[in-house]
């Protein structure tokens, strides 16, 4: 799957969350393709979802892919919570 | 074939190509990642120097109009963009700079106490040029350059995350994570005056008594915390909700019983109320666009019509003022889209390497990690910060330059300084705190200023930004002094 992660630049916050997703979803047996992108950028690029802060990503609305945001960007445990939930949700569709 | 290999090192995209290469096959990546690293690397280095010179061409004619205007010179403080556009000369030693400073990085946190990993890529690549350009002024280059300025990175990348680390457990309540940024030394010593001015310290959120209170927040975040369920954001859920802050935010846990007679009560930054009306602004492109149009703005209302026409030929004054302002603001964007490709490239092989030599090492991690802990205090301290910048803005025109307001460092840090004094000294603390950041940071801008003069390398109206750096570049400038150079 492709995941998009944002944060103000994005290359310092979005690159570590993009890090973390990968090695999460490695554990789990998930190929994550992934870009860590700036806000501007993240809109209109093709993903299956979009993986950021959670005040960043308060601003990013009317988007078509699930946008989900993380509260405690250094908490790799809501990471892991919130994107395997993510991937739950996207088999059962 | 002398002649090519001299002419290949010289050209900066493939210097720090070659080193991706070589990491790439270093780390048995496949030959399609090798490629594709090796290519997205070279492309990444060439926007961003195509970045670097969209902006210093558009500065050209705003620092015609600024000293015209106010007989003065004015500089915006921003790193990146010096740090590229320098690897026209520069680019051997800032690679290997870079490079080498990482491994002594690695080393210092393999065999001292001091165990972090300075993993901020584009602070790696601006502390990386700024060395290389202080010890260019001061007539060392080539290998002899690399040789000092890898140890002086290399200590820079372990000395102020440590110095920062009491502050960032204050702050987050753990000792995981360290602060990468060398913007830092600034946000601490400013949330420390916020803490002496502030309200008495909050009581340690860490503390464990105080979290088995709070047993829905087990990791020990600030007193008040975001309502769950917000964490899976279907965008389609959004716009029936109408005003998102509508659902009021917990109160914030009780505090102990009976509370010891304190000098003055503890108030957090998030025991308020904030409007998101301002949330807009924190998307970089728009703030930037705001602050550029009104400065150019500004500086054209006291500019002599001759030189507006000059620089207008025949289009509208006002157009050319904005078209002026917003090119500086797409530089930088191209610059930061450059600087994005080539540290995907480049952070996770670094951080790879340090996981399998330094194990157990802390992250120095760039600075928004910390927002997420006081998300009201970012904005109070990026407002403050605004305030602080023009008031510096405004005092510096007594200096050798003014210092006019640089919105990526007065954001970053002034958030920063918003949640570290918020740690520290309560709302009160957060206020102080960031307003003496946005003050502090742009003087310190004017009076270092003098220092090191960036006319010889074709860069008008623009200065070093990151405070460590600027203590650094006076360090350097101090050792120097010493040695006669």
């Amino acid at each position: 799957m492709k995941i998009l992660t944002t944060c103000g630049m994005g290359f310092g916050t979005s690159l570590m969350l993009l890090m973390d997703i990968q090695e999460i979803g490695k554990k789990h047996g998930i190929k994550v393709e992934g870009e860590a992108l700036d806000m501007s950028s993240v809109k209109g690029l093709p993903c299956d979802a979009i993986f950021g802060s959670s005040e960043i990503v308060k601003e990013l609305s009317d988007l078509d892919v699930p946008v989900i945001g993380i509260k405690n960007i250094l908490d790799k445990q809501e990471i892991e919570e919130k994107f395997l939930a993510f991937v739950t949700s996207q088999t059962q569709e | 074939m002398l002649e090519f290999l001299t002419a290949f090192v010289s050209t900066p995209a493939f210097i720090i190509g070659f080193i991706a290469l070589i990491g790439l096959i270093a780390l048995r990546k496949s030959a399609s990642d090798v490629i594709k690293g090796t290519l997205k690397t070279i492309l990444g280095f060439m926007i961003l120097q195509a970045g670097a010179g969209i902006i210093v061409n558009g500065l050209i004619p705003f620092s015609q109009m600024f000293s015209d205007a106010f007989g003065l010179e004015g500089v915006i403080a921003e790193d990146n963009a010096i740090a590229a556009a320098v690897q026209s000369v520069l680019s051997m030693e800032t690679s290997f700079i870079l490079v080498f400073g990482f491994l002594i990085n690695l080393v210092l946190a393999r065999f001292t106490p001091l165990k972090y990993i300075f993993l901020t890529g584009h602070m790696m690549f601006s502390m990386a040029a700024t060395i290389a350009i202080v010890l260019d002024q001061m007539g060392v280059s080539g290998w002899t350059a690399v040789l000092i300025g890898m140890v002086i990175q290399g200590l820079a990348s372990v000395i102020f995350p440590a110095m920062a680390q009491p502050f960032v457990r204050k702050v987050t309540g753990n000792d995981n994570v360290a602060f990468g940024f060398y913007g830092s030394s600034l946000i601490w010593f400013t949330a420390w005056i916020g803490g002496l001015l502030g309200t008495r310290p909050a009581p340690l959120q860490h503390e464990p008594a105080r979290v088995d209170r709070v047993p829905a927040h087990p990791r020990g975040r600030g007193p008040a915390v975001e309502p769950e369920g917000q964490g899976l954001d279907r965008p389609e859920a959004l716009p029936d909700q109408g005003d998102r802050e509508a659902p009021p935010l917990p109160q914030a846990p009780p505090l102990p019983q009976a509370p010891p007679p304190v000098r003055n009560k503890y108030r957090s930054t998030e025991d308020m109320q904030i409007s998101t009306k301002l949330d807009f602004l924190k998307e970089m492109s728009v703030l930037m666009s705001i602050v550029m149009i009104l400065v150019y703005g500004i500086t054209a209302a006291f500019t002599s019509p001759e030189l507006l026409a000059e620089l207008s030929a025949g289009k509208p004054v006002s157009l050319m003022v904005i078209t002026n302002a917003l090119t500086f603001v797409v530089g930088v964007l191209v610059l930061l889209q450059g600087v994005r490709m080539f540290l995907a490239e480049l952070i996770p092989a670094f951080k790879g390497v340090s996981e399998k030599l330094v194990p157990g090492a802390k992250p120095a991690l760039d600075v928004p990690i910390f927002y997420s802990f006081a998300p009201n205090a970012t904005t109070i301290g990026f407002i403050m910060a605004v305030l602080g910048g023009l008031l510096a803005t405004a005092l510096s025109a007594f200096t050798s330059v003014v210092v006019l307001p640089s919105v990526i460092g007065l954001f970053f840090m002034g958030a920063a300084a918003g949640v570290f004094g918020n740690a520290m000294g309560g709302r009160r603390g957060a206020i102080i705190a960031s307003f003496l950041l946005g003050f502090l940071f742009q003087m310190i801008v004017a009076l270092a200023y003098p220092l090191v003069g960036l006319d010889d390398y074709g860069i008008v109206g623009l200065w070093f930004a990151s405070p460590d750096a600027i203590i650094v570049i006076v360090l350097m400038r101090l050792v120097g002094l010493l040695f006669g150079v």
